[in-house]
């Protein structure tokens, strides 16, 4: 999938389901100082993005380091290669 | 200079107050809730536990008088009981102030207050909910039954005391278990907490102390909201608030 796509569809989860605005979603944003993120709405991001990308990441220890959107948009880039190369 | 003499007139009246009437306070309440419990219920021992800690903490935040004032702004209606008390957190009085609320209540706090001599026994057994301690589902469902059985639940969401007038960001959980309760929600507006103590500090420093009340959010305004929708919309509402009681000032 091209980053574009991949912006945009992580995009459209923070708009539907977080109800934030379009205004608020720049890549170095920080999803939790600054968009305002707690553990259980990362439990909530998760359970969106899976349903979202049809992919299974609750388990997966590299969602611990993601700190801000740009960091969300790598890892499921990332993502999105290794399950391509399978 | 004036102020400064206020100030060190009020430490040394409010500590020396302080140590003096916890060390009476403390057994009296000790005494008094220990021998009635075996002539009551429990959820009546609890209902008095839970006043106890009220009569402790309005005690203590008035000590401060006449250097400290306290002064309650209420919403045209008295809050509806039950309900979730959200509060901004500034300072260590922040908790003390609770007593003021005149309800059965029990507060959501960090571990540290159960560590507190003889006081930390008495928040354990008032029910006060460790949330760092707990579950999340475990305290959805302790949230919910103290709710069901009439009493509030009183937190604040920031977690920790922002030390300044900037308000830090809320956590969800309790706006999850008002969704799921239905209870509606009371945003409670401390200021001019936030030099009583200053973070990092001991010294108090004169001043009045305004708690506003605002109109309850009820279900039917929240319901449709997502939890993270909710807790935003009620932090945004409470910034107002305290902008324009700071603006009064």
């Amino acid at each position: 999938m091209q980053r574009d796509k991949i912006i945009e569809l992580v995009n459209e989860v923070f708009l539907e389901d977080f109800e934030m605005e379009a205004g608020q979603l720049v890549p170095e944003v920080h999803l939790f100082t600054e968009l305002g993120l707690d553990s259980l709405d990362v439990v909530d991001l998760v359970v969106a993005l899976q349903k979202k990308f049809d992919v299974s990441i609750r388990d997966d220890e590299r969602v611990r380091d993601i700190r801000t959107l740009n960091d969300l948009y790598d890892f499921i880039e990332a993502l999105g290669q290794e399950m391509g190369s399978k | 200079m004036f102020y400064r003499l206020q100030t060190i007139l009020l430490n040394l009246t409010f500590y020396l107050l302080f140590f003096a009437v916890a060390a009476v306070l403390v057994p009296i309440l000790v005494v008094y809730g220990c021998v009635l419990v075996p002539f009551c219920s429990w959820r009546r021992t609890l209902k008095r536990i839970r006043a106890l800690i009220r009569v402790y903490g309005i005690t203590m935040i008035h000590l401060g008088w006449p250097f400290i004032r306290i002064r309650t702004e209420w919403a045209d209606e008295p809050p509806p009981e039950p309900c979730i008390y959200i509060c901004n957190h500034r300072a260590t009085s922040d908790g003390f102030l609770m007593g003021m609320l005149g309800c059965e209540g029990v507060q959501v706090v960090n571990i540290w207050p159960f560590k507190i001599p003889v006081l930390g026994v008495f928040a354990r057994l008032a029910g006060y909910l460790s949330i760092r301690e707990m579950p999340a589902e475990e305290f959805m469902q302790q949230g919910t039954r103290l709710l069901d059985d009439g009493v509030s639940i009183i937190a604040f969401p920031e977690g920790t005391r922002s030390g300044s007038r900037q308000m830090g960001p809320f956590h969800g959980a309790l706006f999850r278990l008002a969704l799921r309760s239905g209870a509606p929600i009371v945003p409670l507006c401390l200021s001019g907490t936030e030099d009583k103590p200053t973070k990092g500090s001991v010294i108090m420093k004169p001043g009045l102390i305004r708690m506003r009340f605002m109109p309850p959010i009820t279900a039917d305004v929240y319901q449709e909201m997502s939890p993270f929708k909710l807790k935003n919309h009620v932090r945004n509402c409470m910034i107002s608030e305290l902008e324009q009681m700071e603006q009064e000032e």
